[in-house]
């Protein structure tokens, strides 16, 4: 039996041809003599009673479709090292065109569903741009359902083994935790940190612990210090947010605000697994189309968010009435100056019309909450709240206040 | 064994509840985020205004009272215009093509106001309890006291409230102003004319012997003509709080102003150059005799704005 799963093994349903060989060859040693022929050969070879010499005419992909149709289905086992290699392929694959296929999308929403304005912001806005715009707005998204995935992933993974007999495949969040490598789990986790609102940011730290499986005990062997450790922890944590929990209180009407800072450093010293065997199968599944929804859910703010920035151009002959167009600003050129307007439609200005341009807040930047953590506002990422620290003075212009 | 066994599946129900509440968390925060706030926003405010689409932004000032609101040659200038220049610029209109300002003599702010021919008045406009029953304001902005101004030739004779009682002095003063109410209350005899600048022309042609009105109102005659004229301090013991009036039909309009204000007040506060201390260092500053502060704005309605979340310090 064991030849059998082997040599199936080393054949798969479709292998890559570029790293399959080595692995194929580590992984039969039970076939004497066989291992240095290709790989494709081989699982006809065992089928058709270890004959080792073929006639040159042999068919090779032929036989592979019945061999594959007699393994148990979801029994396949892939070799470890293609399969990274096929994840890792998937994985730049999911990453550079992801964003390529989002870019897109997003200017034909920006251009509002105009096909020849589609066309005219095609024809303007860079590819590097409309990537940089795009990570610029999806970082916070992308980072979250990657933290997510991992975490949830490295959950499920510590308590695969506890599943009730007869279940055959790991968790989908399992295996891609398993496969990820380490230091992807780490980026993500970092570009998360730079880039969540630090309302949020509490969040990270009990989804850390799930995905490096970091238990208390980790800290120290005995309990007193570990104890001694996990207090000094919560109370460094304590002093940082202290003054934005007293004003969340004193605010009222902020529990969510409480909640988000006070509950996640404690659920941090629990969430490390294993799960109890029954709960595993639903929270995989439930988890993987939560995951799966919000990211849809949320992504279509993204989609909608602006490509180019938002500014107010005062348009208007020397000495006569002004006009402010507001609008985005898709390319200048010697004669005109085109404008996608805010309310819609494509406005080619003259450039010698044009009296005074400055750039606008929008109004989804509007914040929902009065609170700080020492001088940072709770809704700036780390990265939005160092730069106020380095430009600190934002006035808006008069024009930004007159109406579109 | 037993034991061990009970504790690991303690264990595995504490973590499956923190899971589970990790993503309630989750969730609730991402849902908090694509909330809207919960507190109006300036922008919000702004569509609620009358003057919201008008193309230009009509603002009641006085013509004729030095430092604080005068025409000279043909440029508005004077605290109150800064002042004006700032709420205007704040609320979107700012530059001369954008900004329209009218001249209201003292007696017709409120007819202006509530006939529509202005959208704000700036221009010494005393709060009082009558006058919040047929405008709003917003502020106060200025804080100032009555005073009375004499020629020099008088300056050594009339001192005290009892000296204005007697007949042999003339005193002068605006029409629907807060000076003329309150020595009334004195029982002081009045000449009552259209603006401060005509009583002090009066006094310079010997018709009136005193002009009583507001410290920087006066302040700014005496700037005119420093050689002629004194302010004597006088314990009227009421301070005139100068707000910004608003049509009384407007009260979003009128959260605006008062937002702005409260702005500059916060931004002095912090010990930075705000507009209300620049409009003061450059016209009031010099010429009243102690230094003064922008007051604190009163009933500030609480709105979000873009720059809100701008390091505090």
């Amino acid at each position: 039996m064991s030849t059998t799963s082997t040599a199936t093994g080393g054949d798969g349903p479709v292998p890559p041809p570029r790293t399959s060989a080595s692995g194929a060859a580590a992984d039969s040693p039970t076939f004497d003599g066989t291992a240095p022929a290709p790989p494709v050969l081989v699982g006809p070879a065992a089928d058709a009673g270890g004959d080792v010499a073929w006639p040159a005419g042999v068919p090779v992909a032929e036989p592979t479709a019945p061999v594959v149709a007699d393994v148990e289905p979801g029994r396949v086992r892939w070799d470890p090292a293609e399969r990274r290699a096929r994840a890792s392929q998937s994985f730049w694959t999911a990453l550079v065109g992801v964003p390529a296929i989002f870019s897109v999308l997003r200017l034909g929403v920006e251009a509002g569903g105009e096909l020849q304005t589609t066309l005219l912001l095609v024809a303007n806005v860079g590819p590097v741009n409309l990537l940089a715009g795009f990570l610029t707005t999806a970082a916070r998204l992308l980072s979250a359902g990657l933290v997510a995935v991992f975490a949830l992933g490295a959950v499920l993974a510590v308590s695969a083994d506890r599943l009730p007999p007869g279940s055959r495949r790991r968790p989908l969040f399992a295996r891609w935790a398993d496969i990820t490598p380490a230091w992807v789990v780490l980026a993500s986790f970092l570009l998360a940190l730079i880039t969540w609102p630090l309302l949020y940011l509490p969040l990270l730290l009990p989804a850390f612990v799930a995905a490096f499986q970091l238990r208390p005990g980790r800290l120290h062997d005995r309990v007193v210090p570990r104890l001694l450790l996990i207090g000094a922890l919560l109370a460094g944590y304590g002093w940082l947010m202290l003054p934005t929990l007293r004003a969340a209180v004193q605010q009222g009407d902020e529990s969510l605000v409480l909640a988000l800072i006070v509950v996640p450093p404690l659920l941090a010293l629990f969430i490390a697994g294993p799960l109890p065997g029954m709960v595993i199968r639903p929270l995989a599944s439930v988890t993987e189309v939560a995951v799966l929804a919000t990211l849809v859910w949320a992504a279509v703010p993204v989609i909608s968010t602006p490509v180019l920035p938002l500014t107010v151009t005062t348009v208007g002959p020397e000495s006569g009435p002004t006009e402010d167009v507001r609008g985005h600003v898709v390319t200048t050129d010697d004669v005109n100056m085109v404008i996608l307007q805010e309310k819609g439609g494509v406005r080619y200005v003259p450039v010698g019309l044009v009296r005074a341009q400055v750039l606008c807040p929008s109004e989804e930047e509007l914040p929902r909450h009065q609170l700080r953590i020492h001088d940072f506002h709770v809704e700036d990422s780390l990265l939005e709240g160092m730069g106020r620290r380095v430009r600190p003075v934002h006035r808006i212009d008069a024009a930004c206040r007159t109406p579109a | 064994m037993n034991s061990g066994s009970s504790s690991s599946r303690l264990r595995s129900i504490a973590s499956t509840l923190a899971v589970a509440l990790t993503l309630v968390l989750a969730a609730a925060a991402g849902c908090d985020s694509r909330e809207e706030p919960a507190l109006p926003s300036v922008q919000e405010k702004m569509r609620e205004t009358h003057i919201y689409g008008q193309s230009k932004l009509r603002i009641g000032v006085a013509t004729n009272e030095p430092l604080m609101g005068e025409l000279r040659n043909g440029q508005h200038v004077g605290f109150d215009v800064e002042i004006a220049r700032y709420i205007a610029a704040s609320l979107g209109y700012e530059g001369d093509q954008r900004l329209e300002f009218v001249s209201v003599a003292t007696e017709d702010r409120i007819p202006s106001l509530q006939g529509g021919t202005v959208d704000l008045v700036v221009s010494s406009f005393s709060i009082t309890e009558d006058r919040k029953k047929l405008v709003s304001f917003a502020g106060p902005y200025f804080v100032t006291t009555q005073e009375v101004m004499v020629p020099v030739r008088l300056k050594d004779k009339v001192r005290t409230i009892e000296d204005l009682r007697d007949p042999a002095y003339k005193v002068c003063t605006s029409g629907g102003s807060t000076t003329e109410a309150e020595l009334e209350k004195h029982q002081v005899r009045t000449f009552v004319v259209k603006d401060v600048g005509d009583c002090v022309d009066g006094i310079r042609k010997g018709r009136y012997d005193a002009v009583s009105s507001d410290e920087s109102i006066l302040a700014g005659f005496l700037a005119s003509f420093p050689k002629e004229f004194e302010i004597v301090d006088m314990p009227f013991g009421t301070s005139e709080l100068l707000g910004i009036g608003v049509p009384i039909g407007d009260p979003a309009l009128r959260d605006l102003v008062a937002y702005f204000l409260q702005k500059s007040y916060e931004q002095g506060r912090d010990g930075d150059a705000s507009p209300w201390q620049t409009a003061y260092n450059r016209t009031l500053g010099p010429w009243l005799k102690a230094e003064k502060r922008q007051p604190q704005p009163l009933e500030v309605p609480k709105l979000v704005d873009f720059d809100d979340k701008a390091p505090a310090k």
